[in-house]
């Protein structure tokens, strides 16, 4: 294993905890560049995570590196969030995730950026999530360029590998007083080529918020 | 052809940028590569503000002209994540917060940046959006890290505005961002959210 991170930031803001102990309302997020439990090696790059009242956490990374799984540049992680208070009913969350010159695989799966935006809000009248502007710059699996947005929830076979999922998108909550999101722009599941079973998993991309009245 | 002329528009910019700042008063903490930045803005221009902002999210296309995504070719595009807000009295305008933005452009400024700044005032705007009771502005120094340029501290940075107008994000909101005297990029949000909040008696 080589992780990597010539300079790091991990900054976590703790301003929301000055807002009073009888607040209802919640948020979270949570935002990481990589993510691997695979060839005998378990990582995983400098996470942003705020909860609570909100306030705001970011990770910063010159590189990552787990030889022959995931190599990454300019590693960014922020997540943001705050409650309403008072007769204030709204509140928000959003994290963002991004990697450049990302490579999977020792390039099975490249990507110039990926992007993962996912973010939350609930008002008096309802609750809604989305990761609208999440994204990938000059993508290439299995040495084929994608020219065309990748829809939500897209999976593609690695032959000898396992399979992907890009751009998986898990909504959660009810849309009226909670809503949530985790948006992960690249999950890699490792397979064992006889039998099928789950030998491995790599994400890179990963963003989620929830918000809660 | 095209690349190569905006990479020397670029260079040009941080060139004429540097000569600037280097004529300036040398203000506490010069940035580790040598460079002189500017005095910070103006932070009392602009009113006492009785909300806070946070946000995050991405911008693509410029100058509010819309908000699609960029191409899946393109690099062209911004990314960011805020809290800011004012101090508990005002006057003065001062604030606290942090600000992180990313820009992906290879064309652009430093060939695409990484700056992660400390609020230190907040005001209400003083640019077009002076006067509309959505909008913040906030600003402070931060570090700017460059893909070619290298590092610099305590450059100078402004929110000139961010906009919370409405939920969702997307298609509403609006920020824009001046950093120093190299950079500058406002656009509608193509992904998240900003959100403003009341300032309440206990904030």
């Amino acid at each position: 294993m080589k992780a990597i991170g010539i300079r790091a930031l991990a900054v976590v803001s703790g301003l929301g905890l000055l807002a009073g102990p009888a607040l209802a309302q919640s948020v979270s997020g949570t935002a990481y560049g990589a993510y691997v439990n695979a060839l005998g090696v378990t990582s995983q790059s400098a996470v942003a995570s705020v909860s609570d009242t909100g306030g705001l956490a970011a990770a910063n990374a010159d590189s990552y590196q787990v030889p022959s799984a995931v190599s990454a540049n300019w590693l960014s992680a922020t997540s943001s969030g705050a409650v309403g208070s008072g007769s204030d009913k709204n509140s928000g969350a959003q994290s963002v995730s991004e990697l450049e010159t990302v490579s999977v695989l020792s390039g099975v799966i490249r990507a110039d950026v990926v992007t993962a935006v996912a973010s939350s809000y609930v008002t008096g009248t309802g609750a809604g999530s989305n990761g609208t502007g999440s994204g990938f710059a000059n993508l290439v699996v299995n040495g084929v360029a994608v020219i065309t947005e990748v829809a939500p929830n897209t999976r593609v076979t690695l032959p000898g590998v396992g399979y992907a999922v890009f751009n998986e998108q898990t909504p959660s909550g009810d849309g009226v007083t909670s809503s949530g999101i985790r948006v992960t722009m690249i999950r890699v599941v490792l397979q064992d080529a006889l039998t099928g079973a789950k030998t491995g998993e790599i994400v890179v991309g990963s963003a989620a918020s929830s918000v809660t009245r | 052809m095209s690349k190569a002329r905006h990479s020397s528009l670029a260079l040009g910019a941080l060139a004429a940028a540097l000569i600037a700042v280097a004529c300036q008063t040398e203000p506490v903490g010069a940035p580790s590569f040598g460079v002189k930045p500017p005095p910070p803005p103006k932070k009392d221009e602009g009113g006492c503000a009785n909300f806070r902002l946070t946000g995050g999210g991405r911008i693509d296309e410029r100058d509010h002209t819309g908000f699609a995504k960029s191409t899946p070719q393109s690099r062209d595009f911004a990314t960011f994540g805020f809290q800011a807000r004012p101090t508990k009295a005002c006057p003065p305008t001062d604030g606290s917060g942090q600000f992180q933005w990313n820009e992906h452009n290879p064309d652009g400024f430093g060939g695409g940046f990484s700056f992660h700044g400390r609020v230190t005032f907040f005001t209400t705007p003083t640019d077009e959006t002076a006067g509309d009771s959505r909008c913040g502005r906030f600003g402070g120094s931060g570090t700017l890290r460059t893909r070619n340029s290298g590092t610099s501290e305590n450059v100078p940075f402004e929110v000139n505005h961010a906009c919370d107008n409405g939920e969702p994000g997307v298609g509403n909101d609006h920020i824009k961002l001046t950093i120093s005297t190299v950079y500058t990029r406002h656009g509608i949000l193509s992904g998240g959210n900003i959100q403003q909040h009341r300032l309440t008696g206990n904030f």
